[in-house]
């Protein structure tokens, strides 16, 4: 694969290619968006000096890609956990040490897939770049959702992307309003609460798509047969998925053709760092670079696979919930690049960038990675509807009605960030003390079953 | 008929001379039209009175000219075939679904003559009297629906119903106009006045509230008390809510009539300069006389209340054989049907970048069955003896709080585009196909009297 990449490379290298794509907009370039832009604040400029002293040309440009996309990153020391939890698994390490060592190693994954996917933008244009972003963005977490399924864990399906949902709105949002108000104690804080808009009102009918299937289950109390809800409830979970699918569709013609201005806005006022701007040429080549994503979504399946198959083991040594590390735990290694990246565009004040990332990415699960789950389980022949209980859609709606408000009126104080940070903590400590054991995810896997726990073990109030 | 020559001759032969010497006053002034008339008259045509002047005699001449302004002045003109042939099917007692399907038909063209003839009646009332009119005419066909299926017992009917079309206005109209209106108007920004719209939802949240309250007495008071006794405190609970939501619609009438005009009226002026459509300023006179549309609003209001009757009797068969869910029905196809006029207006102002015409239209329609119509019903059915109360079951209720947050998270900021149609569309999807496979045996309105509390 490297015999090919030499070309785009070494043109890459010697500057050539930067002069001549400078004049065209680098935006309408690549088609990176806000949550490429965060995660790329974690990268480092590589130090290529020692490799050119090696003679063998081959070689050197081998190493050269070798430390581009390796040793990138600021997250690169945490890329030994791999080859650890893979050595742990086949000498028979304890279960929850393999759980945390591939959580551990997820985390750089997670943030060079995006680096990957930003470097191929550069060869595809800038529409074709948009779609692979908004695809890839969080492929960690698509990967996680279809292996647990695969393993017929639907709740940690579940868990997990709601936990994603809420860590997005709320964690990642409410560090970043923190941070960026009391670095910016002093200063107007503002951002274009247009695209925000967007965002909340895809996320409202995600919200809705839940809302329904959980309520059958109300609605159906005594007379009609459990196995009638769960059926009715499937149907309009798989009939929902298909309408969000359409949604998010939608949405990308509107952020990457018809309404691209109200998306680029904070990009023209920016002219952000130069050692960023620096970057704007591809370090790798396109076929190196496809080579290399398929290398790491297949090191990412892996490690979700040793994750997924001992989460239960860690769960029960480490006496947390398996709710609790799924909502909690799963999240915040799989968003922590653009976590990092979110803070400190907030740090400087560009709010409309960390906004961006936070609830682009809350979207794209809401709207794509939860709907296709729901879709693959369904040719899969799993029963996966939409309903995620009561306390679980509960957080999630009161997460982005608090989230929505706080974005009305187009400011920030690290006062809002405080809130949503705190009502993160409360929601975190609700599923850490919630131990109802229907929450196993062995229970959970058929639908209905559930829910009606749920019904007649909440107090008995809705079981007339 | 007699009688109405005069006023009518005056209308037609004096058509460009009162055209002028009215002109000085403000349109809106003079006859009361809200934005849901403006709506509706997007989907009229000018009638053709060449042929009808070349008949001799002058009555029978009027008569015709009349009878051409009411029924061929609409666009659904082809659609009023239907009621004859509902009326035929049910004396000779064709399937029961075919009549229902008849009927709706039918009710769609009258719905929107309604509208027409309220606004023609208000040329001779004033603007007060007409804009109270058009305020309690605007949704006639789901009140008498609604009051027609109390009087059959059929609680759950009337529920879904006013519950669908509060829904369809707010998610169907709304969102397919801004859709719409942001698809042609790609390149254009969209604005319009968000004050008249938050007027509406303050209405449609306190509504809210009076359904919320019944249902949750209901989950509170479970285990308790009896059921008996819980379905008493909702009964009077919902009474007493009723009461309330008149008086918040009379003061919603006064605010909007006299105290706070101009703000409903902001979208008007700045509508004079673009001088929209010639055919719609012309057609600022009345057209027929007085009594004449006074008699023509007695007769369509019964022609509306038969044909009502023939939905009411034949939805459970038609239900059965379509396999479709009564609440199905209820909720999606009726409420389509009767607002199928403003529908269409709301759309085609949309297309023209008029959104305050399509939210007046929408919202405004909303908050009528919301404030109005609910209220009366439950007040009409405590009058006959039937116990209907506020409670819209959980399912219902959901969708209505959610549909009224989702309305004003998207008009908060005043501007539009299409993907906030888009959403509001999708929404009503969602919505629509969970009462489609929603098959629950205790939907069925027979057995429904008290909404879930007879359970």
């Amino acid at each position: 694969m490297a015999g090919i990449v030499p070309e785009q490379w070494s043109a890459a290298e010697n500057g050539n290619g930067n002069v001549t794509t400078k004049g065209s907009s680098r935006e309408l370039r690549h088609g990176r968006t806000a949550h490429n832009m965060s995660s790329s604040s974690l990268r480092k400029k590589s130090d290529i000096r020692i490799i050119q002293k090696v003679p063998y040309k081959g070689l050197k440009d081998f190493l050269a890609n070798l430390q581009e996309v390796i040793l990138g990153t600021k997250l690169a020391i945490l890329f030994p956990a791999i080859p650890a939890a893979i050595i742990g698994t086949y000498c028979g390490f304890s279960q929850p040490l393999i759980f945390g060592l591939s959580l551990l190693g997820l985390t750089p994954l997670a943030e060079r897939v995006s680096f990957l996917t930003e470097q191929l933008a550069f060869y595809t244009g800038p529409t074709l770049g948009g779609l692979l972003n908004a695809t890839c963005g969080n492929a960690t977490e698509l990967i996680i959702a279809i292996l647990a399924l695969t393993n017929n864990k639907v709740a940690v399906v579940k868990y997990s992307l709601l936990g994603s949902i809420l860590s997005n709105l709320l964690l990642v949002l409410g560090t970043s309003l923190f941070c960026g108000g009391i670095a910016n104690l002093r200063r107007e804080q503002r951002f274009d609460r247009k695209q925000a808009d967007v965002n909340f009102f895809l996320l409202l009918m995600g919200l809705l798509c839940h809302l329904l299937p959980m309520l059958f289950g109300y609605v159906a109390s005594g007379e009609t047969s459990a196995a009638l809800v769960s059926d009715m409830s499937l149907n309009l979970s798989r009939a929902s998925s298909i309408v969000m699918l359409i949604a998010y569709i939608a949405y990308l013609v509107f952020q990457l053709w018809t309404h691209r201005q109200l998306f680029d806005a904070q990009d023209e006022e920016d002219e952000y760092d130069d050692n960023v701007a620096d970057e704007e040429t591809p370090v790798i080549g396109f076929w190196s670079g496809f080579a290399w994503l398929v290398g790491m979504t297949l090191v990412i399946a892996l490690l979700s696979e040793y994750v997924v198959a001992t989460i239960e083991d860690a769960s029960e040594s480490w006496n947390l919930s398996v709710s609790f590390i799924s909502i909690i735990l799963l999240p915040i290694v799989g968003n922590a690049a653009e976590h990092a990246g979110a803070i400190i565009f907030a740090f400087k004040n560009k709010l409309d960038i960390s906004l961006g990332v936070a609830l682009g990415s809350a979207t794209q699960i809401g709207l794509f990675v939860v709907p296709l789950t729901v879709i693959v389980s369904w040719i899969l022949g799993i029963n996966m509807d939409l309903n995620f209980n009561l306390l679980e859609t509960g957080s999630l709606a009161l997460s982005i009605i608090i989230t929505a408000f706080t974005l009305q009126d187009g400011t920030s104080h690290y006062m809002k960030g405080l809130v949503l940070l705190l009502c993160y903590i409360i929601i975190a400590i609700c599923f850490f003390i919630d131990k109802l054991p229907q929450k196993q995810p062995n229970a959970i896997h058929l639908g209905h079953q559930p829910m009606n726990n749920v019904v007649t073990g909440s107090g008995g109030v809705f079981s007339s | 008929m007699g009688t109405i020559v005069e006023p009518w001759a005056m209308a037609e032969n004096g058509y460009a001379n009162a055209n002028e010497t009215i002109k000085g006053s403000s349109r809106e002034l003079r006859h009361g039209r809200t934005a849901h008339n403006l709506s509706s008259s997007s989907l009229r045509k000018k009638s053709d009175l060449r042929l009808i002047q070349k008949i001799p005699c002058k009555t029978l001449k009027n008569i015709l000219s009349n009878l051409q302004e009411v029924i061929l002045g609409t666009k659904l003109t082809f659609l009023f075939l239907a009621i004859p042939l509902a009326i035929l099917a049910n004396s000779h007692h064709y399937g029961r679904s075919l009549i229902f399907g008849l009927s709706l038909i039918g009710l769609t063209p009258l719905a929107e003559r309604v509208s027409f003839l309220t606004e023609q009646l208000a040329f001779y009332t004033g603007p007060t009297v007409g804009g109270l009119l058009n305020a309690t005419c605007g949704n006639a066909t789901e009140l008498i629906i609604a009051i027609l299926a109390l009087a059959n017992n059929k609680v759950g009917v009337v529920k879904y119903s006013l519950l669908g079309s509060i829904l369809s206005n707010l998610l169907l109209v709304l969102g397919s106009s801004l859709f719409c209106g942001g698809i042609a108007n790609i390149r254009r920004e969209q604005r319009f006045d968000r004050k008249q719209a938050d007027v509406n939802f303050f209405l449609l949240l306190m509504g809210l509230l009076c359904h919320l309250l019944p249902l949750l007495i209901k989950y509170a008071m479970i285990g308790k008390s009896s059921t008996s006794q819980i379905n008493k405190m909702s009964l009077n609970l919902s009474r007493i809510s009723s009461i309330i939501m008149l008086i918040a619609y009379i003061a919603y009438l006064i605010f909007q009539l006299w105290t706070h005009r101009q703000l409903f009226e902001a979208q008007e002026k700045e509508d004079d300069d673009d001088a929209y459509d010639d055919e719609v300023t012309v057609e600022e006179t009345p057209v027929i006389g007085f009594w004449s549309g006074f008699a023509w609003l007695i007769g369509m209001t019964l022609v509306i209340a038969l044909l009502s009757e023939y939905a009411v009797d034949t939805i459970e068969e038609a239900s059965d054989l379509w396999g479709l869910s009564v609440s199905f029905i209820s909720i999606v196809l009726l409420p389509i049907v009767g607002n199928a006029a403003e529908h269409a207006g709301a759309i085609i102002f949309a297309f023209k970048n008029k959104l305050d015409i399509s939210l007046g239209v929408a919202l405004g329609s909303a908050t009528q069955i919301s404030l109005f119509v609910v209220p009366l019903t439950v007040i009409v059915a405590w009058i006959m003896g039937i116990k209907m109360d506020l409670n819209f079951n959980i399912l219902e209720t959901s969708s209505l709080a959610f549909a009224i947050i989702i309305i004003a998270f998207t008009l908060q900021d005043g501007t539009s585009h299409y993907m906030k149609g888009m959403v509001l569309l999708l929404c009503y999807v969602i919505i629509a196909a969970c009462f489609y496979v929603d098959q629950t045996p205790q939907k069925q309105p027979k057995n429904n009297l008290g909404g879930v509390l007879s359970a």
